[in-house]
């Protein structure tokens, strides 16, 4: 138990966390951007009299097909582009905007802080599942509502995030320093305070991408999201459901991809947070 | 000698233990049914509901003046016999007598009055049942066993109306005793099966009503468990806690696991559900019936009911399925033909790339599924499809009856009546609430038009003739019929799979 601990903290396992986590990652990207060269036209290719072909028998359909005799191989690799666009486009928006109302909120505190954190504390206090279907049938489903729900629910959490840091730095020497001989706010936000806190953000947004790639796959799945001919890995879970027992295969290779993602977006993370700890609790 | 005449008169009084066991099995004979529905009407109100599945419920409890088993014949219920008087405008009917209500409460010419007052009076305009049937103006009692329907025009469809929900015969006495809202959730009906208890989002649980005025059922019980998602229901049917499923649960997709079992079979029929996409005949492409025509040639329709429906549907080409009155097997669907779509769509001025939003209700997965095929042979001709998943609700409540839809929008539609007028005058009639797009005066004049016939043959011809007027101007694609499929554990006898979803389990047994 101990060795185990010992060897969870050693800076070998951290090389095999980064290793496995970058790895990972960088082969899923490359498949899923140059999916239409690996795969030309092959995702949406219907075939009905092919359908439902099991896996490990063809060289055409390696992983078998799907309920519309569609090869599966090709839609998992094309559905990663949603997944990952929405994992990453998600996490940016709700990373920008959160880090600009933390920025903001904790510099200048005020009226100014007081509007941002009740509202972010009403924005916590709701349920993520009761704000997305209320979201989406008000305003219908879409991959750009899908992004914009995931904005929405998420910024709150940089916001956060970004204003604790501020809150701490701000009364800093080197700020008041700053301050004193006449540098202009904006410059102080953006020369001074950004940079010390970017830390914890960037390791924020490794972790939540792997979480809204997760959402975005619920969502879908709960036929909440996005066009089911866009191939989507939510939506192939989703769609292979009623053939668990005669077809596995349409629903377990979309759900190995969706795990193998986070999987290596966690690991990356994990060790992006342990090397940028400042505490130095876990350095090497 | 002694022990001779113990052991005879132990024979005897064995025998006559037996006699009387034997007896007593037709009148109260063993043996509980477990049947999943997928859905809690949440009131046993006849006047309170149009789903499905409370009359699956519903036609075990109550009985109707006339009834229609699975054979979809008409026979006479609660009434014996019925006449038609001043042209169609009166009807008699003799009453069947020495009925009684589970609670003790004859059946009567009055229980008839009160429960048609009832359901055309206050308590019905609450519920969605009482539009059926106001072509009754009013109910006379005659005598005690003769009551008569004076109807404000003929209703040629009136007599099947009367053989299911709305038109169910409710207990007068107990009603105005307990009041409404007691009878929503303990009913009492004339039927083969007494209520016992219901619990919401859970169950209902009947027992037999040995005095049922068609024969004692042979079950003792019978018990209903809602279970609402398909997966949880085939896996209560594989482990034997539930002997039957009822349609619509089963997905097409699960009928080879449930064929795979061998204590399971599936009984798959002919159902009413009708399956179409239709058009939005007023603005964008599709507003010209040459688009119209071309995309429902570019969709190979039959190999998606082949696929896709894995034989557990068949294909349309009017909206209606072959059971309904008013289906003509003359009328072909259009052949499957994409060189012609094009050639159709290219004289239409259809640019290729041009785009078609199909709506569909986002938790039918097979529509879903057909939805993606139908895409994907409209992308074929030149004609690049999305489709935008709703939550049925909206779909149903907003975004049809407002005329918001895309290009196509999924249409599900299933009459339990089995009468084409059912669907066409709601699909068809100008300011209809299913109808938001397409205003055709002359169309309006053959829908008004059978509606006061009584003369079947030529009813029949002008519902066939309306089916050829909307095929010829292709308001919609017309899809497929699907099946209604049961899910039966073999050790359930002489289960009824009535198309109408609405089995009666009077002759029904257990192993």
């Amino acid at each position: 138990m101990a060795a185990a601990l010992s060897f969870l903290r050693s800076p070998r396992f951290r090389n095999l966390e980064f290793l496995l986590g970058a790895t990972l990652t960088l082969v899923i990207c490359l498949a899923v951007l140059f999916s239409d060269q690996l795969f030309p036209g092959g995702a949406d290719k219907m075939d009905l009299m092919a359908r439902l072909s099991p896996p490990f028998r063809t060289a055409a359909h390696p992983l078998g097909t799907d309920p519309l005799g569609r090869d599966v191989l090709a839609r998992v690799v094309a559905g990663g582009k949603i997944s990952l666009l929405v994992g990453f486009v998600s996490v940016a928006g709700a990373a920008v905007i959160g880090v600009l109302m933390g920025l903001i909120s904790g510099y200048y505190r005020g009226i100014c802080d007081m509007v941002v954190m009740r509202f972010a504390d009403v924005q916590l206090a709701l349920p993520f599942i009761l704000l997305a279907i209320t979201f989406i049938a008000i305003v219908g489903g879409s991959l750009t509502n899908t992004i914009i729900l995931l904005i929405v629910s998420q910024w709150v959490q940089y916001a956060r995030l970004v204003r604790g840091s501020v809150l701490a730095l701000r009364e800093r020497e080197f700020i008041q320093s700053a301050r004193a001989i006449g540098v202009k706010d904006w410059r102080i936000i953006v020369q001074h305070l950004l940079p010390n806190l970017i830390g914890p953000v960037i390791v924020l947004l490794t972790l939540n991408v792997a979480n809204n790639i997760l959402l975005e796959s619920s969502l879908t799945f709960l036929g909440l999201g996005i066009d089911p001919t866009i191939p989507s890995w939510g939506g192939m879970l989703a769609s292979g459901r009623t053939y668990l027992q005669v077809a596995w295969w349409v629903s377990v290779f979309p759900g190995l991809a969706i795990l193998l993602t986070v999987l290596g977006l966690n690991l990356l993370g994990d060790w992006l947070r342990d090397s940028l700890d400042p505490t130095g609790r876990t350095s090497r | 000698m002694a022990l001779g005449v113990k052991g005879i008169k132990t024979a005897f009084m064995a025998a006559l233990l037996a006699g009387t066991a034997f007896m007593a099995t037709p009148a109260d004979a063993a043996g509980k049914l477990t049947i999943s529905s997928p859905q809690d009407p949440g009131s046993w109100d006849p006047i309170d509901t149009f789903l499905v599945n409370w009359a699956s419920v519903g036609t075990n409890i109550f009985d109707g003046l006339t009834y229609r088993g699975p054979d979809r014949k008409l026979v006479p219920g609660l009434a014996e016999s019925w006449t038609e008087m001043d042209g169609g405008k009166r009807i008699r009917f003799k009453l069947r007598s020495g009925v009684t209500f589970h609670n003790g409460e004859p059946f009567n010419a009055a229980a008839v009055k009160f429960t048609f007052d009832r359901l055309l009076g206050e308590e019905g305009a609450k519920g969605p049942q009482r539009s059926n049937y106001v072509a009754i103006d009013s109910v006379e009692v005659i005598d005690d066993t003769t009551v008569d329907f004076k109807l404000k025009a003929p209703d040629p469809v009136l007599l099947t109306k009367l053989a299911g929900y709305g038109a169910m015969i409710v207990p007068p006495k107990y009603i105005q005793e307990k009041g409404d809202a007691f009878f929503n959730v303990n009913p009492v009906g004339t039927g083969p099966f007494k209520f016992v208890s219901y619990a919401p989002k859970t169950g209902i649980k009947l027992e037999a009503n040995p005095n049922y005025w068609g024969g004692a059922p042979k079950l003792s019980e019978v018990e209903y468990r809602f279970i609402t998602e398909p997966a949880t229901a085939v896996a209560e049917l594989q482990a034997g806690r539930v002997d039957v499923v009822l349609p619509p649960t089963i997905p097409i997709g699960m009928v080879p696991v449930i064929q795979a079992d061998p204590k399971l079979t599936v009984l798959s029929i002919p159902g009413p559900t009708v399956d179409a996409l239709r058009f939005n005949t007023k603005s964008g492409i599709t507003a010209d019936p040459r688009v119209r025509k071309a995309l429902i040639m570019a969709v190979d329709r039959a190999a998606i009911v082949k696929s896709i429906l894995a034989g557990q549907a068949s294909e349309i080409a009017s909206f209606q399925g072959e059971l309904s009155f008013g289906y003509d097997p003359a009328l072909k669907p259009l052949p499957f033909d994409p060189k012609g779509a094009q050639a159709l769509l290219a004289q239409a001025g259809v640019k290729p790339g041009a785009a078609v939003q199909i709506d569909i209700r986002g938790n039918d997965a097979t529509m879903n599924e057909v939805a993606q095929a139908v895409a994907a042979y409209l992308g074929a001709v030149g004609v690049v499809a999305t489709i935008k998943p709703y939550e049925t609700n909206v779909l149903l409540n907003d975004i049809i009856p407002q005329g918001k839809t895309g290009a196509m929008f999924q249409q599900k539609w299933g009459g339990w009546t089995f009468d084409y007028d059912n669907t066409a005058y709601a699909m068809y009639h100008s300011g209809e609430k299913w109808n938001p797009y397409e205003q055709d005066a002359d169309l309006d004049k053959l829908l008004e038009s059978q509606r006061a016939i009584t003369d079947v043959a030529e009813r029949e011809r002008i519902l066939k003739q309306i089916a050829h007027t909307v095929a010829d101007k292709a308001l919609e694609m017309p899809l497929y019929n699907s099946n209604a499929i049961y899910g039966v554990a073999k050790r359930v006898k002489n289960f009824p799979p009535a198309s109408d979803n609405r089995p009666k389990l009077t002759e029904v047994t257990v192993d």
